[in-house]
C-alpha cells in the first residue's frame, strides 16, 4: 500500500469515527471490512488501496445492473444538462414516463405510482394508502420482516431490536409467523386494513416460503377485503430471475413497493404502485401525501434507464442462469463441509447461506473479505450469509466467489467453536 | 493458563472501571443482562449480573438461566477484562464464543470500546 494511500484511508476511517460513528468503524475493522471504496464497476469495488472485491452484499440489492453501469452513468449526465430535482408539486415528463414504465412492468393491474426516496417512505405510504382506502386501522406483518426504519414502516419490522428504544410506535400492527397461512387467519379482524409481505424474507434470513403461501393469502385478502401489499424492495427488478418475485407465484398485490434497485446505485428513488380503484382515496385529497425529493426528475430518468437496461441485456435469464452456477457450487459445499453449511436458500442471485452456528456468519465474513468478497451475515441471524451480487456478474466472478467460500470454510474447518451448541 | 483467582482479580478491575464510568453507565442504562462465562482450558465458570448498566455482582459458578454466555481460555478472559485484548478480533477468530443476540454482541464489544478505547 503506498504511504499516500494508507494515510488518506487512516484519516478517512479516523473521521468517520470521530463524526459518524465509532462502533461502526470498530465492527467493519474487526471484520476485515474497513473498506473505503473507491473505483465501482460491474460486480465489483476497489478499496482504495487498490485492493478488489466482489461485491455480494450490493447495500442489500441495489445494485442490480452492476456498479456505477456506463449506460445509467450516462443517462444521467445527459439528463442534468436538462433537468434538476424538480418541483414535487408540478407535473413532468419524466415522473409520467416512469410511472407508465412502471405499470406496464408490474403485474397484473398494478396501475398508479406514488414515488419516493427510499424503500421505507414507499413502504409508509403503502401503509397509509391502506388506512386511508379501507379506512380501518389493523395492518398484518410477518416475524422477521423488514421494510425500513421510517414511522409506520418501523412498526411492520419483525424484529424488536430495531423498535424497543422508539417504543411507543404506531398502534394496531399485528404480527405472525412468515409462511403461517393460519396464524393470518387467526390474525384478522373486521377492522384489518392490510398485509404487507416481502414474497422472499431479505434481511430476515433469505427466507423462501412455501408455494401455497403467498396464493392463499391472497384469496384470504379477497375474501375479507384486506389489501396485499408486497415490498419487492430487495427482490424487485430480476434480483430472484423474475422482474418482480411475485412472478414465481403468480400473485398480484394491491400495493407494490419498489427502491434499492430502481435507482441503478446512482440516485435514490422509490416507488408505490398500486391498483386504479385505490386512486380513489386521492381523488378527494390529491395532496395528502407528498415528497419533496421523491420521484425527482432525475430519479426517474435514471429509473427509466434501469429498466431499459434490464430489458435490454436480457438480466432475468442471466440472473437464472448465474443463479444456476451458484447453485452447483453451494452443492458441492454442502457436501464437502456439512458441518459448516446446513442449508441453501435460493431464488435466483437472491441467496442465502444457513450455517450450522451463530459464530459461522461473522467468522466467515472475515475470511471471504480477506479473500476478496464482501459477503455479510444478516441482521437478523448471524448464522446466515446473505449473497446479493449485482445481476451483471461474470461466470468467472460466480466462480471467484465460490472459490473464496470454499477456501474460507477449509480454514475455519480447522477451526475452534463450531459445534451446534457452541 | 489463567487461574481462577486471577479471572477474579481481572472481573472486580472490570467491574470497577464499568461502574465507575459514567458514559458508559448511561448508555448502557437500558440494558440488564445475566451473563455466563466459561472458561474451557480450566472448567472455571463465573456469572455476572448486570442491571440497567451497572455490574452489580459477579461470582464463582453459573446461576440462573443466562441471557448471554461467553466461552473461551482462562488466559483470553484475563485478557479482556484487564483491556488486552480486542474482543471483537477474537470473537472473528473463533476464540472467543459468544451465545447471544447480535445486539447484546455489540453491546458488549461497546464497554470495550468506552472503557478502552485504544484497544
Amino acid at each position: 500500500m503506498g504511504s499516500d494511500l494508507a494515510k488518506i484511508k487512516a484519516e478517512a476511517l479516523s473521521d468517520f469515527s470521530k463524526f459518524i460513528g465509532p462502533m461502526k468503524v470498530r465492527t467493519m475493522k474487526a471484520a476485515g471490512l474497513d473498506i473505503i471504496e473507491d473505483k465501482r464497476e460491474g460486480a465489483s469495488v476497489w478499496d482504495i488501496t487498490g485492493k478488489k472485491y466482489i461485491d455480494c452484499q450490493t447495500g442489500s440489492g441495489i445494485m442490480n445492473v452492476g456498479r456505477r453501469n456506463p449506460d445509467i452513468v450516462a443517462a444521467l449526465k445527459k439528463a442534468i444538462d436538462t433537468y434538476d430535482i424538480g418541483v414535487f408539486l408540478l407535473c413532468s415528463k419524466p415522473k409520467a414516463d416512469l410511472a407508465k414504465k412502471l405499470a406496464e412492468i408490474t403485474p397484473g393491474d398494478l396501475k398508479c405510482t406514488i414515488f419516493g426516496v427510499g424503500g421505507g417512505e414507499a413502504n409508509d405510504a403503502a401503509i397509509k394508502i391502506a388506512r386511508g382506502y379501507t379506512m380501518k386501522k389493523e395492518i398484518i406483518y410477518t416475524e422477521k420482516a423488514y421494510h425500513g426504519h421510517t414511522g409506520f414502516a418501523l412498526s411492520a419490522i419483525g424484529r424488536d431490536a430495531y423498535k424497543e428504544p422508539f417504543e411507543p410506535l404506531i398502534p394496531g400492527f399485528k404480527m405472525v409467523p412468515f409462511g403461517d397461512i393460519e396464524a393470518i387467519k387467526k390474525t384478522i379482524t373486521d377492522d384489518t386494513a392490510a398485509i404487507i409481505l416481502e414474497p422472499i424474507q431479505g434481511e430476515g434470513g433469505i427466507n423462501i416460503p412455501p408455494d401455497e403461501y403467498l396464493p392463499a393469502v391472497r384469496r384470504l385478502c379477497d375474501d375479507h377485503e384486506i389489501l396485499l401489499i408486497l415490498d419487492e424492495i430487495q427482490t424487485g427488478f430480476g434480483r430472484t430471475g423474475r422482474m418482480f418475485a411475485s412472478e414465481h407465484w403468480g400473485v398480484v398485490p394491491d400495493i407494490m413497493t419498489v427502491a434499492k434497485s430502481l435507482g441503478g446505485g446512482i440516485y435514490p428513488i422509490s416507488a408505490t404502485i398500486f391498483k386504479e380503484d385505490i386512486q380513489d382515496f386521492f381523488i378527494p385529497h390529491p395532496f395528502i401525501h407528498l415528497s419533496t425529493f421523491g420521484g425527482s426528475d432525475l430519479g426517474c430518468i435514471v429509473g427509466m434507464a434501469v429498466i431499459d437496461y434490464i430489458q435490454k441485456h436480457n438480466l432475468l435469464d442471466h440472473a437464472e442462469k448465474m443463479g444456476r452456477k451458484f447453485r452447483a457450487g453451494f452443492d458441492a459445499l454442502l457436501k464437502d463441509y456439512p458441518s459448516l453449511l446446513l442449508e441453501v436458500r435460493q431464488k435466483g442471485l437472491m441467496m442465502g447461506l444457513q450455517y450450522t452456528n451463530e459464530s459461522i456468519g461473522p467468522r466467515m465474513t472475515k475470511k471471504l473479505a480477506d479473500r476478496g468478497v464482501i459477503a455479510i451475515y444478516t441482521g437478523n441471524d448471524p448464522s446466515i450469509c446473505r449473497l446479493m451480487p449485482s445481476l451483471v456478474i461474470t461466470p468467472e466472478e460466480v466462480d471467484f466467489v465460490l472459490d473464496a467460500l470454499s477456501g474460507s470454510m477449509k480454514e475455519l474447518s480447522g477451526e475452534a467453536g463450531l459445534g451446534k451448541n457452541d | 493458563m489463567a487461574t481462577s483467582q486471577e479471572i477474579l482479580e481481572a472481573l472486580a478491575d472490570y467491574q470497577r472501571q464499568c461502574n465507575e464510568n459514567k458514559r458508559l453507565r448511561k448508555m448502557q442504562r437500558d440494558w440488564s443482562k445475566l451473563i455466563h462465562f466459561v472458561a474451557e482450558d480450566t472448567g472455571d465458570k463465573f456469572t455476572m449480573n448486570v442491571v440497567k448498566g451497572e455490574i452489580v455482582s459477579f461470582e464463582v459458578g453459573t446461576n440462573g438461566t443466562p441471557d448471554i454466555i461467553v466461552t473461551s481460555t482462562s488466559e483470553n478472559f484475563c485478557d479482556m477484562f484487564w483491556g488486552d485484548l480486542n474482543p471483537s478480533q477474537k470473537y472473528l477468530q473463533g476464540e472467543i464464543r459468544v451465545k447471544a443476540s447480535q445486539e447484546d454482541v455489540v453491546r458488549l464489544d461497546a464497554i470495550t470500546m468506552i472503557i478502552w478505547p485504544e484497544v
